[in-house]
């Protein structure tokens, strides 16, 4: 491994963080030279050869389109439970084109919460009052206990039973349980109200920060398998791997997208297998009782034929949801696991579990976040451990005595005051030495030769914090790696080329780009009903769950298919060619300034997308070929309205099999996912046939009564008394009061009030007494 | 944390203690609706739901608009469409509130800059005359514009232009702004340096390919060329950062004139002075210094091995193999744990040394940190 014979000149102390000034934040990454590390300044050695069109001629990107035929999933429902944003329509101004956030503020599961954190506060008092009358023990009653007392014995083992199951979608309330909630649950419990408020108080907030920033999706669960030799059948073109980060997928999903991909577009296998991304989505935001779905990691074989099943190797449990799990590049059946309560582990196959270090502090400073991340490094018994506030590098032999920095958050990398790393990423299929750390503001790319001095430094100006990322390795040297950072909430998807790293320093080249998030699918669907409208833009706003990339076979151009995933389980993806070179198109350009072929324009990869649906639409089978698109809108790139690409109505036929397969799916949708009612009992439930039947010796007037409230039943309509025909009777006068037989003062008073006299009576009262007390 | 997003909801430029986000004790997790993490482009409202402050009126609303479609448009490459919104944005500049005002030139280069820089038809004179109407738009960042103009230039092969820039940027003085943009004054004169080393280079293959009768009048400019080149790069090497064309420049001038120990100050300081960050190419300097100047086994190794703890993988790897013929003392030097570990050095070296010889390589490399094949192959 070579290392780069001069490095591009830049000023480094050490120190804290610089402070961040007040700045034009969304151009931080625009126009410098001297700080994007492309654009730095030029080496002695490249002074003179550096030439005007670096990296153009592997830019991105021309799009073309194919639609995947849709995965096996249960979960086929629309994302319609999304509940709102608590704070949306505050910022409908802040920037056009700004999507919707989706969350959940449940209060239903909130107070659910609240009566298992706070038992006593929700239902002592009513418990102390009927102590008496519920036994609680196993023995029968004896028959004179039963007047006043019931046993709950059945009813408290029912519970028991449904403890474990409590949140299968499936679990039918039983009859049981119905009729005691009926009966019970309007004056059962009691609520403090200054407690929930607090409760809630808090809740809100958490809640509030996690949809600000939620790093539980952190590394995506989405990842790019290939296969071992390269050479696959053509009906298994690809693979994707979901695991159960998505909510809604609760186990580990493992499917296989097969055909769809048009035969030119068809990526060929490499040779690695990769699960990113946490392992078990964990509920931190609850409060006091965390519903921590997932502390097991499970590792499974994909070595079988393409038709078998994935089988289970390993499955391990941790104290602490894990926060990451990454697969060795080096040895097969190594991983590293990370734990929300700072530990590392490395985790081999054959040996287990070995911890690494157990440490809830941060590495540098003091940072409350309890995120981990951990990599493998170029050196196959040397690990990166990662927390906000930078990387360091521990030997697995000597974990405690053997470590360095590799990157902090401070003067060094001319970070800025707050910055946190937000996800690191080995960089060992471009170069075995390189790191990549992508925080809020910037990503750097590190040289593990060179620790803390960063080697390439860009801001990303993405609007939320970068979790996703990808590396698409160049062929060769001279060709550019790719890097595709995705942000979660905003679905921002921003591909960057960078070279460099042995022979010559990092560079970036050529400017970043933002590809289309799936989102922007909405306008290439043909218009809809206004409520299949809001739910379409719902689902496609649904923020990312993961992002790779994969290189297609398709020789003279080989484009790199993007695919993304949303969280409400929809794959989409995007094709990308390398531009033609520059030089072509300018030398055709008109000179009119309305007319100008934007060189970029054409190449959008947007217009045609392939979308794939995660519902049984098996059958939608291969789906039109590719679009190649055309310049029409080329020229007109003045408005942005006219500048968005517009699409064809052959491109638009993948969006037509999507949105026809999701109709299908959401006619289709079970009956337990619509709203349930909510429950109700019979009154022969609730009376015994003797209460019911007619007492003996009725008058006709009862029975006219019982008439009149079995219709009134049946219509849902009140029973006042007068529709029994008895007029109501006046209520008699009570007997005119007195004054004078209640002489005490505040009698007085009150008599004076209500006559309207009680200044009156006041003075005169005042004035009696003065004259008495001065006497005296 | 927090009171880092609270001196970003005041919107000051007020200082605070650095320490005291750096030892971590202004961290605290008080209940708050901002996420731990702070979001650079999080939204005001969503920062600070209370409405404080005024409005902002429609005039800025419509340049905030038009730089989200810039920014738009320079993210999917349409240039021509970045430069269509970017001669309304211009209005900006007469922007009524102040601190938007302010701000305004620093967009409007920036995002000048990136259009000129890849739009098909733009020209490096349209880039000449864009970047002397930026350098007179503000005295805050004049020096910043002309480093990057002349970047552009040298990109583009201009090295004369970029030297007269150079050289004009060098003598301008401000008041109190000069010593605000010190660094980069001071990356200026660097580059200045860099330029004279280059004219230094090619007087000096013209003086040794001409006759005696102009090589005097070469001379002189070469040396003056020199002088002025060793001023300004001797500055720079002196503060701390990663400077290896600066470096190597200044090494070869001095060579030339053979001033041998100010190169071997100037290498030793650059390599092992603890201010400055650990550079791998500092040591492969100093070696090649030394190895030039002949000196003895015993330094080169001592070079090499700190070289080795910093890159076991180098190149130079392989001249420990050539300057030690004991392959004991190789392994030795190998076989030592990169990091700063206590841990023991492998006692019975000469077991293994002796087996070394038989094995293949994969079975021997995780006895220690040992990144390079490529050495063992050869020197086993």
């Amino acid at each position: 491994m070579e290392f780069p014979g001069s490095l591009f000149p830049a000023f480094c102390s050490a120190g804290p963080p610089r402070p961040a000034r007040p700045r034009p934040a969304p151009l931080a990454g625009w126009g410098l030279r001297a700080r994007a590390g492309a654009r730095r300044g030029p080496a002695p050695g490249e002074v003179y050869s550096t030439s005007q069109e670096e990296g153009r001629e592997l830019g991105p990107c021309r799009g073309v389109c194919g639609a995947l035929p849709a995965p096996q999933r249960e979960q086929s429902c629309p994302h319609t439970d999304a509940p709102r944003h608590p704070l949306r329509g505050a910022d409908s101004k802040e920037a056009p084109g700004r999507q919707d956030w989706g969350a959940a503020l449940d209060f239903t599961g909130q107070l659910a919460r609240f009566f298992l954190d706070h038992p006593e506060e929700a239902f002592g008092a009513m418990g102390r009052l009927l102590q008496e009358n519920f036994y609680l023990g196993e023995a029968r009653l004896r028959s004179k206990a039963r007047e006043n007392t019931i046993s709950v014995k059945t009813l408290v083992q029912e519970l028991g039973r449904r403890e474990g199951r409590r949140h299968c979608p499936q679990l039918q309330p039983s009859p049981r349980l119905r009729r005691f909630s009926c009966l019970s649950r309007d004056w059962l419990f009691e609520v403090p109200l200054g407690l929930l408020a607090e409760c809630l108080h808090e809740e809100l907030a958490l809640q509030c920060a996690k949809l600000l920033f939620d790093d539980a999706p952190t590394g995506g669960a989405l990842a790019w398998l290939p296969t071992e030799d390269g050479l696959l059948p053509p009906e298994a073109a690809w693979r994707c791997v979901a695991l159960d980060t998505v909510p809604g997928f609760q186990e580990v999903a493992l499917e296989q997208v097969a055909g769809g991909l048009q035969p030119h577009a068809r990526p060929p296998g490499a040779v690695r297998a990769q699960w990113p991304g946490p392992p078990g989505g964990c509920h931190a935001g609850s409060r006091g009782s965390p519903r921590r779905r997932s502390l097991g990691l499970s590792l499974w074989c994909l070595a079988a034929p393409d038709d078998a099943a994935p089988v289970p190797l390993q499955v391990i449990r941790t104290d602490a949801p894990a926060s990451c799990l990454t697969v060795s590049p080096h040895l097969p059946g190594e991983l590293s696991v990370c734990t929300l309560s700072g530990a590392v582990y490395l985790w081999n196959v054959e040996t287990g579990l070995q911890r690494l270090r157990q440490d809830p502090e941060t590495a540098f400073f003091r940072e409350a976040s309890p995120w981990r991340w951990s990599e493998f490094t170029s050196h196959p018994r040397v690990l990166s451990c990662a927390d906000r506030t930078g990387l360091q590098c521990l030997d697995v032999r000597a974990p405690t005595s053997c470590q360095f920095d590799l990157f902090k958050v401070g003067g060094e990398a001319e970070c800025q005051r707050g910055e946190r790393v937000m996800l690191p990423m080995y960089l060992g299929r471009a170069h075995p030495c390189q790191h990549l750390v992508a925080t809020q503001f910037s990503v750097y790319v590190l040289d593990e030769r060179f620790p803390l001095v960063p080697m390439l430094r860009w801001e990303h100006m993405l609007e939320a914090p970068p979790i996703f990322a990808h590396l698409a390795p160049g062929r060769s040297q001279e060709t550019s790696h790719k890097v595709l950072l995705g942000a979660h909430r905003t679905q921002e998807l921003l591909l960057l080329q960078y070279t460099g790293g042995s022979h010559s320093a990092c560079q970036l080249t050529g400017p970043p780009r933002r590809l289309h998030p799936i989102s922007q699918g909405l306008q290439h669907l043909s218009p809809q009903v206004t409520p299949w409208q809001g739910l379409l833009h719902q689902r496609l706003a649904a923020p990312a769950a993961g992002v790779t990339a994969a290189p297609a076979k398709q020789e003279p151009l080989e484009p790199l298919l993007v695919f993304q995933l949303s969280e409400a389980g929809d794959l989409f993806y995007q094709s990308l060619v390398p531009e033609p070179p520059a030089e072509s198109e300018s030398s055709e350009a008109p000179t009119s300034p309305p007319s100008l072929p934007v060189p970029a324009v054409a190449g959008q990869p947007s217009p045609a997308w392939g979308a794939s649906l995660g519902s049984g639409s098996e059958e939608s089978g291969p789906l039109p070929g590719p679009v190649s698109e055309g310049s029409a809108n080329a020229g007109q790139a003045a408005a942005p309205e006219e500048a968005m690409p517009s699409v064809g109505l052959a491109a638009a036929a993948p969006y037509g099999c999507w949105l026809t397969a999701l109709i299908r799916a959401w006619s289709r949708r079970p009956e337990q996912s619509q709203p349930q009612r909510p429950p109700t009992i019979g009154h022969q439930r609730l009376f015994t046939h003797g209460e019911l039947s007619q007492p003996a010796g009725a008058s006709p007037l009862y029975r006219q009564a019982r008439q009149l409230l079995r219709r009134a039943m049946r219509e849902r309509a009140c029973l006042a008394p007068w529709a029994l025909g008895l007029p109501p009777t006046p209520l008699a006068m009570p007997d005119p009061v007195e004054p004078r037989a209640w002489p005490d003062d505040l009698s007085k008073r009150l008599t004076a009030s209500w006559a309207g006299g009680w200044g009156e009576w006041w003075e005169e009262k005042l004035g009696v007494t003065r004259p008495t007390s001065c006497t005296r | 944390m927090d009171s880092f997003v609270e001196q970003l909801k005041r919107g000051t430029e007020e200082e605070f203690t650095e320490e005291s986000v750096w030892d971590g004790s202004a961290v605290n997790t008080t209940s708050s609706s901002l996420p731990a993490i702070y979001l650079p482009l999080l939204p005001r409202n969503l920062r600070h739901p209370t409405t404080r402050g005024r409005k902002a009126t429609e005039f800025q609303e419509t340049k905030k608009a038009c730089l989200n479609y810039i920014q738009d448009a320079l993210l999917q490459h349409q240039w021509q469409r970045a430069a269509e919104f970017m001669t309304n944005y211009l209005e900006t500049l007469e922007n009524t509130s102040a601190e938007k005002r302010m701000a305004a030139p620093e967009v409007i280069w920036r995002i000048g800059t990136e259009i000129l820089c890849h739009h098909s038809k733009s020209s490096i004179e349209e880039f000449n005359y864009f970047a002397e109407q930026m350098k007179n738009l503000g005295v805050k960042r004049y020096l910043k514009v002309c480093l990057e103009h002349v970047f552009h230039l040298l990109c583009n092969g201009l090295i004369d232009e970029a030297y007269q820039n150079l050289s004009l940027a060098e003598g301008w003085r401000y008041g109190e702004q000069t010593t605000a943009q010190d660094k980069e004054l001071k990356l200026i004169q660097a580059y200045k340096g860099l330029l004279d080393y280059y004219n230094w280079t090619k007087k000096r293959t013209a003086m040794l390919e001409l006759d005696g009768n102009f090589a005097d009048s070469v001379e002189q400019e070469m040396h003056s060329f020199f002088r002025q080149a060793a001023v300004n790069l001797r500055e720079i090497i002196k503060i701390p950062g990663v400077w290896d064309p600066f470096v190597k420049s200044y090494v070869d001038l001095l060579e030339f004139y053979e001033d041998y120990d100010e190169v071997r100050q100037v290498l030793s300081e650059y390599a092992y002075n603890s201010k400055f960050p650990p550079n791998p190419n500092a040591h492969v300097y100093y070696y090649q210094f030394l190895k030039r100047q002949g000196e003895s086994k015993k330094t080169l190794m001592s070079v090499l091995k700190i070289l080795h703890e910093i890159v076991p993988s180098h190149e130079l790897m392989l001249d420990i193999c050539q300057l030690q013929k004991s392959k004991l003392q190789i392994l030795q030097i190998c076989f030592t744990p990169r990091l700063h570990s206590q841990e023991g050095k492998i006692s019975d070296s000469e077991e293994i040394c002796e087996e070394t010889q038989l094995c293949p390589f994969e079975s021997i490399w995780c006895f220690g940190f040992l990144h390079a094949s490529l050495m063992f192959t050869r020197c086993l």
